[in-house]
């Protein structure tokens, strides 16, 4: 019986695959052939049944494997592949075509002798601190309002969360005609803050502090909610001041929220592109070092102009890995860091 | 019990592939319809209706005449039986970008825009030679590589300078056809600055030098000035020192002179931060008489309700005449090496070309300059029909911006332009700084 049930398994795999590779062929061989699709699914449901039915004699975990193949598939062709075939150009002279020969490591020597992707990283890395500090501060004063018994606390979150919803290009675009036209009308004979190379970053910080603030508000709303009633009751009928129940009480015991929103903030701060693109584009110029040069190019944007306005594909490439590599770094930092903490509650 | 479980499981197990089977099948007739924005369909499809015969597609990058190129190939198919379709990227659509996705994932058209020396380094392995076409010798715009093969296909020419407001000159006194030197365009502007309240106008120009959007009005289409002004049509004397690196330090300080002085008479909220928009508004709306763009503001000045006289002048920087606007094709349309249908695309150009309803859709309904000499049709709308004299009399400069090397106005001059603009730098430091940016940029390029 069971070997009978193996021999047709067997059979069962072996015609299975050998539809569906014959499909697979007739697929990417551009046949006319109407039923080429239907082949693929037979054949992948005759394999699969067959393996399914096999005597294994680990069948729950080659069956798990089985059952989760898809995804895998999937995951290694969206992502995995995509990530290692990034790098592999990051050495090559590879244009957006093809490449025609292997430089080995004169892409990362260019990237780091090239003073605007040096001055791109530092106004990132500018910015970045300066847009955690000021989106966490914001969202936090805004979640103790947002959780205090105000009238229509409701409305205002809602009221707050709402730009976050907004697409960043959209946001940008808007925010543009606003530091343009609407400030320079209101303040007459003033000049638009997007045409001074430190008004503009400052310009940028605004606009990402008031997309971001909302939805970081959230995240420190809930966790003020939850905190415990009876250690907020005890600490108010021992006297203590709201802002010495604020500073003791509530905020070293949302601890852990400050780690998630400092985390997110500063990889959103130092990914940030669309706002950057939308808002400046990288204007305006600034003068350093006797030349002139676009003063709001942050890493990301710098990236895009190499590869798409330069098409220095290669080169964009390995800036792309170099910051991967750098976001890997605090997010690794930030997750090891948040772990300890949660040991120590 | 378990037999109802195992009658769920079976019929979502069919459901399922049924869809499996839907998905694969539908999307081998997606892209006969050779979708339009979508980069999606799938690699089957595309080349298996090419293979059909008869049928070929172009990728257009100039959305503006997407509806009357689909239109003359609806006509073109009727007569020819061959079935053209129109593809149109723009609108910000980084267009190299989505044609090399369309090559990788074999999906590439038959007929397809390319944007001039750097594009063309990119897809010269890409593309066939031209140079037997009937349409070849009927032109002077033609894309050629440096050895003198023909490659590119012009749809167009299209021409700048400075556009002015041919009623508010007469009104001040000003002959824009004696604007053809500096000291002609001093006077002019002076003259009408002495005068602006009571024509009605918030500054004499209308420029916009902001580097993260206006870079190619700068960067490119002014900085064409410096590299072919007063030159002969083939000459590349500038454009091949600035592919070294270099520049001609007198010609630059002759052109940084009048760059200057037209950002000095220039509306001050559009110079440092106006977008494209509010520059063509500003001189639309006949607030300022002279605007640095060319004809391709026509198709909107319907929407200003602009009525007024107009033209292009030269963009005249030195101090002897130099009587000429400077035109050329803003992109050229190549046949793919790997086409099935290479001769029926060929062919598709030279109706295109050639015949009395090719010209009609070029000018008269894209609105455009034929770029061959045999063609009749004259344009109607106004900057157009005055480039259309300058290329008559042959007082033509060319493009030979277009052959600097990729971004380099986005990514180094046009923030010198900037700065100039802003007041950070004078006359002199632009010079200086225009030649460290181009050292530079090139230097950097090289490397790669």
């Amino acid at each position: 019986m069971k070997s009978l049930q193996k021999k047709l398994c067997i059979a069962a795999i072996l015609t299975g695959s050998a539809i569906f590779i014959i499909s697979l062929f007739l697929l990417l061989g551009k046949s006319e052939n109407p039923y080429k699709g239907l082949l693929l699914v037979l054949g992948l449901l005759l394999a699969g049944g067959g393996i399914f039915k096999f005597p294994f004699k680990k069948h729950k975990s080659i069956m798990n494997i089985v059952f989760l193949f898809p995804m895998l598939f999937t995951f290694a062709l969206t992502v995995l592949v995509p990530f290692v075939i990034g790098i592999f150009y990051s050495f090559t002279d590879w244009n957006g075509i093809k490449f025609s020969n292997f430089v080995g490591f004169e892409n990362y020597v260019a990237m780091f002798s090239s003073p605007d992707y040096l001055y791109s990283f530092v106004i990132t890395v500018i910015f970045t601190v300066i847009n955690m500090i000021a989106v966490n501060v914001v969202a936090f004063s805004l979640a103790l309002l947002g959780a205090s018994n105000l009238k229509g606390t409701g409305f205002y979150r809602a009221a707050y969360f709402i730009p976050n919803l907004i697409g960043g290009i959209v946001l940008g675009y808007v925010w543009q005609f606003i530091f343009n036209k609407a400030f320079v009308a209101v303040f007459e004979g003033s000049r638009s803050m997007l045409t001074d190379p430190n008004l503009a970053i400052l310009a940028i910080l605004i606009v990402s502090t008031w997309q971001y603030a909302g939805y970081i508000m959230m995240i420190y709303l809930t966790g003020l909610q939850s905190l415990p009633r009876d250690v907020l009751e005890a600490s108010s009928v021992d006297g203590a001041s709201g802002i010495k129940t604020l500073f003791k009480i509530k905020i070293p015991m949302i601890a852990n929220t400050f780690t998630v929103c400092i985390f997110l903030t500063l990889v959103n701060s130092f990914k940030q592109f669309d706002l950057n693109f939308a808002i400046t584009n990288g204007a305006p110029s600034r003068i350093l070092g006797g030349k002139a040069i676009q003063s709001t190019s942050f890493l990301a944007l710098n990236i895009y102009n190499t590869a798409i306005s330069k098409n220095q594909y290669a080169l964009g490439q390995t800036k792309a890995v170099i910051f991967f590599i750098i976001l890997a770094i605090i997010s690794l930092t930030q997750v090891a860091i948040s772990k300890k903490k949660e040991v120590e509650l | 019990m378990e037999s109802i479980k195992k009658a769920v499981a079976l019929g979502l197990i069919a459901s399922m592939s049924l869809s499996l089977a839907a998905c694969s099948g539908s999307s081998s007739d997606s892209s006969s319809k050779a979708s339009d924005s979508s980069s999606s369909s799938s690699s089957s499809s595309s080349s298996s209706a090419a293979s059909s015969g008869g049928e070929i597609r172009l990728v257009n990058g100039k959305i503006e005449i997407d509806q009357q190129l689909k239109k003359y190939a609806e006509e073109y198919s009727k007569k020819t039986g061959v079935k053209v379709t129109i593809e149109s990227l723009g609108g910000g659509v980084d267009i190299t970008g989505t044609l090399k996705g369309y090559l990788l994932s074999d999906n590439m058209p038959d007929i397809f825009v390319f944007g001039g020396e750097g594009d063309f380094q990119t897809w010269k392995d890409e593309i066939i030679t031209l140079n037997d076409e009937p349409w070849v010798s009927d032109t002077d715009v033609a894309f050629k590589s440096s050895d003198g093969n023909v490659y590119g296909f012009p749809y167009a020419v299209e021409g700048y300078g400075i556009a002015y407001n041919k009623d508010i000159l007469d009104k001040a006194g000003v002959d824009p056809s004696k604007l053809t030197n500096i000291n002609a365009y001093k006077e002019a502007f002076e003259k009408i600055n002495s005068k602006k309240d009571e024509l009605g106008l918030t500054a004499v120009c209308s420029v916009a030098a902001e580097s993260g959007q206006m870079y190619w009005s700068t960067g490119n289409h002014l900085f064409g000035a410096y590299l072919a002004q007063g030159l002969k049509r083939d000459d590349t004397t500038y454009i091949d020192m600035l592919k070294e690196g270099k520049i001609d330090k007198e010609r630059m300080t002759q052109f940084a002179k009048f760059i200057k002085m037209l950002f000095d008479y220039s509306d001050k909220n559009t110079l440092l931060s106006g977008t494209y928009d509010d520059q063509l508004a500003l001189w639309a709306n006949g607030k300022t008489a002279f605007l640095t763009q060319g004809n391709w503001v026509d198709p909107s000045l319907p929407t200003y309700k602009a009525t007024f006289n107009c033209g292009i002048a030269p963009l005249a920087f030195d101090t002897k005449d130099t009587d000429g606007v400077l035109a050329d094709s803003p992109s050229w349309w190549a046949i793919y090496k790997g086409s099935k249908n290479i001769q029926a695309a060929k062919d598709f150009l030279t109706s295109l070309a050639t015949t009395d309803e090719g010209a009609k859709c070029l000018v008269t309904d894209c609105g455009m300059i034929s770029p061959f000499h045999s063609t009749k049709i004259e344009p109607t709308t106004p900057l157009a029909k005055n480039l259309m004299g300058w290329v008559k009399e042959g007082k033509t400069y060319s493009w030979q911006w277009a052959k600097m090397p990729v971004g380099i106005a986005q990514n180094a001059t046009g923030a010198v332009f900037e700065s100039l603009a802003k007041g950070d730098i004078d006359e002199s430091k632009f010079v200086d700084m225009m030649e460290k940016a181009i050292a530079d940029y090139v230097a950097q390029n090289k490397t790669n």
